[in-house]
């Protein structure tokens, strides 16, 4: 080929092919039947199909491999995959070479599954289904790889990545759009695009799910935001069933006058998707051919995303939480060395509801293994927040281990002008995507004046260029020292956030909170440079957003500096009752409001499931009583009502729940309290938990988990969908006296059955309660549990039983 | 906002909420109705009845309840509905935080996923009623002896992947949680009503032999 196909592209518009599947099923297929089998079984019918779409004047061929990938073609079935995959790009080869021009694309579509933790698909496992079918595809010959019909962003990772690590073709990515411009699984166009650019595809764009005329309002949305090329692949219109088939509400003429107007609003590479036939993609090529090619051009938007959604660094400024970081904090190291993600998640939470934009998640301590914690990390806070993170890590694979994971685009904290740092951080960023955070200081230290960290600024935008990592991606940290130690300190840094914005038109960052240490009372120092460095064109401050002084720094900024409308966001924000002066109050979800001047006890509080108030009944009772004559005399009596309100059926399960958080948020205190003394409260004994291989519904066992914990349990959540052999390890491991299991479904009920199995030979000591939707008493004994809990105060009766007298 | 079922999914049976669970119900209700997104498809296809084998165009299979439910139909129609991922996020999070709340997330999200449901299946019934065709209660995979091994190919007869964004584990249980698949008969002849099935007959909680379910539906 002496033409590759981006040079093509940059010359003239560029036209796929349409439709598979429904010529297919008009020659054959069967309901049922995968159409990539017929690669082998019917080569001369897949051929022709490719031939006729070069007739009609397309470009790119995309070979019949939409499902081939190993889940669908086992290892061991009757077609092996590999066979498949070469027999797919030969045929499209033949087609090309008979017709003299053209381009074979090695498709991939969807795996089918849905990854973790929305569904059951690991990650890593994704990459390499996708891998294997790039390797074959590309030694058959393909020109390119096409990613399409993706609706997560978080597989198109995967198989971007997949085919950037096992070939090197140019990859063109398209993505499914509903009506409203949203993935199915919740992102964006702005998300999207900035994931997509990221992980560095040649070619990006919108196909399937839609036809033309509803995909005219996504497009306009893409070439706002994009600056690579930008592919239209929509399908022949909107289907309708008719007497069993397929139709669409436009014909081929409609079809290719809306693809004119497509052509004209700057899409680059235009095709078509279901329904589409050589027909449709004739007429499409008549009216676009001689359109005038024009690539977008560089945007220059600073973008971090999180799966849901992109945060624009730019003049408005962004707030980014440092909360999530254990220097100066011992409950937080004590929550990382113990594994308690339930901790860093309130912490998480509570940046979010008083308006952080981004998290900054940094996990380092000296005692832990970094990498593998970063991963946890960042994998449990994207499972519940859907706020981009801040990869905060000095730890090279830390690092790439949560940049690998992260669903989006993510800031990478951070790079500097030292020679190792950057060869280190660039190769991480030009790969996985990202914005870096670059710290202006040097093998020489940091400069005294805005001059020298000017000067180190340009060096790390230069040699991050030789990367191929653009500026827009690097967000230039001027560094903030503290005033007290350096009394033009503040003023250097202020110096350089002016010069880079002007002299090298870049976006900064800053560490604001740096500026005031020794100080006494420092968030009145923070807060004034805060809104200094705000007005010197600071883009993103890493600050505490519970902090009032700091939020109303950021408000009122925005308010004088015409970047919120009508000054509405401030309204919305302080245009109610006046606020308490401090530190903004940690969200206590659900929790009753108000002191408890009512005087009701703390039993009253937990029977009645008041949060807030249970922890200030517990503070109030501390002053006078011992912690365990509290707990026994207090709380337990009123958990133990409200248990038995709840099998008598006048509780029900919310309040039983209800109930329980309170008496959590009392334990908290106490425990704290008793920790302050050097005491600890004695656990009854180990119990683990998990909800059985194959099963996804977990919410049953997350409730026995919360009960069982006011219980004094420990307990040990190994999670859904956990194989037999590794609930078996844990309990040999811990000599566990007791594992509940919970399975929802007949159809994994078996797998309940095998583990018991496992159990009852590996570590024969332990008992085995079971629950579910689907059990009873009696199906409970023939799979050979201990003990069928009809619900969680069963559980917990249970429990007590079996070790409850240990105390 | 449907309170009756959304307290029947939390083993009220038939009882009145307090006032802190009503307020929760309806802050979820709230929650939900922001986030959730709604998505259903459905399409039609053939129906032949060959030796106890139904055969649906993309699904055969073998189901004395189905049969049954399906007795008098000339064609059905395949129907997919999901909240969508927002949902499940939404359980997810509070199940970290607040597991009181995350347990009336998903019953509200189950008793809205069935409101959705019925108003789509009416659609249906009205579109199908101007050509003479008369719609049975839907009748899911699950329901007495019609086979979750079926929703692989009534998933894929649908395209419900990529169209509604539905996905299946190995185990045949649906991602999102909060969707429904299910087989609605149409036929010459009205027989019984459309949409979700009731409490007795073949369908829905009359087909279970699990008759000590806490979740049971009483034929009012």
């Amino acid at each position: 080929m002496n033409i590759t196909i981006m040079e093509e592209i940059g010359r003239r518009k560029v036209f796929c092919d349409g439709g598979m599947g429904s010529l297919l099923q008009a020659r054959g297929l069967k309901a049922g039947e995968l159409p990539e089998t017929w690669n082998l079984l019917r080569p001369e019918i897949i051929r022709e199909i490719h031939g006729a779409y070069l007739d009609a004047g397309c470009d790119i061929v995309t070979t019949n491999t939409f499902g081939a990938n190993r889940l669908k073609y086992p290892e061991g079935g009757a077609f092996a995959l590999k066979d498949i995959v070469k027999a797919a790009v030969e045929n499209a080869r033949r087609a090309v070479e008979k017709a003299g021009r053209g381009f074979v694309a090695l498709d991939l579509g969807p795996t089918g599954k849905l990854l973790k933790p929305l569904g059951d698909l690991d990650f890593d496992d994704a990459c390499n289904i996708y891998g294997e079918v790039v390797r074959a595809g590309s030694e058959a010959g393909a020109d390119l790889v096409l990613i399409e019909t993706m609706s997560d962003g978080y597989e198109a990772k995967a198989a971007i990545l997949a085919t950037k690590e096992n070939c090197d073709l140019p990859v063109f990515a398209t993505m499914i759009f509903d009506g409203k411009g949203k993935l199915l699984t919740g992102g964006n166009v702005e998300s999207t695009v900035a994931l997509l650019e990221g992980l560095g595809v040649d070619a990006l764009g919108i196909n399937c799910g839609l036809g033309p005329v509803q995909m005219k309002g996504i497009l306009k949305e893409i070439l706002a935001c994009a600056s690579i090329p930008v592919m239209v692949n929509p399908n022949a219109g909107l289907p309708r069933s008719e007497n069993g088939t397929t139709v669409y509400d436009i014909d081929e003429d409609r079809f290719a006058d809306v693809m004119e107007e497509i052509g004209q609003m700057g899409a680059n590479v235009l095709g078509g998707c279901c329904g589409t036939t050589p027909g449709h993609i004739r007429k499409l090529i008549e009216r676009c051919r001689n359109q005038i090619q024009i690539l977008p051009g560089e945007k220059n938007r600073t973008v971090v995303s999180s799966y849901t959604h992109g945060v624009l660094i730019d003049r408005d400024p962004v707030i980014i939480g440092e909360r999530i970081n254990p220097t100066g904090k011992s409950r937080f190291k004590q929550a990382l060395r113990e594994h308690n993600l339930e901790y860093i998640l309130q912490e998480a939470v509570a940046q979010q509801d008083n308006g952080a934009h981004v998290l900054d998640v940094n996990v380092g301590l000296p005692e832990i293994d970094e990498p593998r914690m970063m991963e946890e990390v960042v994998k449990e806070l994207q499972s519940i927040i859907d706020l981009p993170l801040q990869i905060d890590t000095s730890d090279m694979a830390a690092m790439e281990r949560a940049m690998r994971v992260y669903n989006g685009k993510p800031l990478i904290n951070s790079v500097n002008g030292k020679k190792e740092s950057m060869e280190a951080v660039f190769p991480l960023v030009k790969r996985y995507g990202g914005v870096v955070v670059a710290l202006t200081l040097d093998e020489e230290g940091i400069p005294d004046t805005a001059q020298g960290r000017v000067q180190i600024a340009k060096k790390i935008y230069d040699t991050a260029a030789r990367y191929g990592i653009k500026a827009k991606d690097i967000l230039i940290d001027g560094l903030c020292l503290t005033v007290s130690s350096d009394s033009k300190g503040a003023l250097t840094t202020l110096e350089t956030l002016r010069r880079v914005r002007d002299e090298l038109e870049g976006k900064t960052i800053l560490g604001v909170s740096n500026i005031s240490f020794g100080l006494p009372q420092r968030e009145i120092v923070n807060g004034a440079f805060f809104t200094m460095a705000l007005a010197n064109g600071l883009n993103a401050a890493i600050i505490n957003p519970n902090s009032q002084v700091m939020m109303k720094a950021y408000y009122s900024f925005r308010a004088l500096a015409d970047l919120d409308s009508q000054c509405g966001d401030y309204i919305q924000v302080y245009g109610g009752a006046p606020k308490a002066e401090g530190p903004l109050a940690q969200s206590v979800p659900g929790g009753g409001k108000g002191a408890g001047e009512d005087g009701m006890g703390l039993g009253d509080c937990i029977r009645r499931g008041l949060k807030e108030k249970a922890h200030q009944a517990v503070e109030a009772l501390l002053e006078q009583r011992e912690a365990l004559e509290i707990i026994n005399e207090e709380m337990i009596p009123a958990l133990d009502a409200v248990g038995k309100g709840f099998e008598q059926g006048t509780v029900f399960l919310p309040q039983l729940l209800m109930s329980a958080e309170a008496a959590k948020a009392a334990f908290d205190v106490i425990k704290e309290r008793m920790s302050q003394k050097g005491q600890t409260r004695k656990k009854k004994g180990t119990i683990i938990l998990a909800t059985v291989k194959g099963d996804i519904h977990d919410i049953g066992k997350n409730i026995v988990k919360v009960l069982l914990e006011n219980y004094s349990y420990e307990v040990v959540d190994l999670g859904k969908d956990v194989a037999p052999e590794r609930i078996v390890k844990e309990a040999v491991k811990g000599q566990v006296p007791l594992v509940g299991l919970s399975a929802l479904m007949t159809t994994t009920v078996p797998s309940m059955e095998e583990t018991i199995k496992q159990l009852r030979k590996e570590a024969p000591w332990a008992k085995v309660m079971v629950g579910g939707a689907v059990l009873t008493e009696e199906y409970a004994r023939t799979i050979g549990a201990d003990r069928y809990c009809r619900d969680a105060m069963a559980s917990v009766n249970y429990a007590e039983s079996v070790m409850g007298g240990v105390s | 906002m449907d309170l009756k079922e959304t307290l029947r999914y939390l083993g009220y049976r038939g009882k009145d909420g307090d006032e802190q669970t009503l307020r929760l119900i309806r802050e979820s209700w709230e929650e939900l109705e922001q986030k959730a997104e709604k998505r259903a498809c459905y399409r039609e296809f053939p129906l032949k009845f060959q030796d106890k084998c139904i055969d649906m165009g993309c699904l055969q299979t073998k189901s004395r309840d189905l049969e049954n439910h399906l007795e008098g139909c000339t064609r059905v129609v395949l129907f997919a509905a999901t909240l969508g991922v927002q949902a499940d996020n939404l359980i997810r999070r509070y199940s970290h935080l607040e597991m009181s709340r995350a347990v009336v997330i998903q019953a509200a999200a189950a008793a809205m996923l069935e409101e959705y449901c019925d108003q789509v299946n009416e659609e249906i019934r009205i579109e199908y009623e101007k050509k003479g065709l008369f719609l049975r209660s839907r009748f899911s995979p699950g329901y007495g002896d019609f086979p979750l091994s079926c929703q692989p190919a009534l998933i894929g007869g649908l395209e419900a992947g990529k169209r509604i964004g539905i996905a299946l584990t190995d185990s045949c249980l649906m991602l999102p949680t909060k969707s429904v698949t299910a087989v609605i008969g149409a036929g010459p002849v009205r027989q019984g009503s459309a949409g979700r099935c009731q409490g007795d007959g073949a369908g829905g909680c009359g087909a279970c032999s699990k008759t000590d379910c806490l979740y049971r539906r009483k034929r009012i």
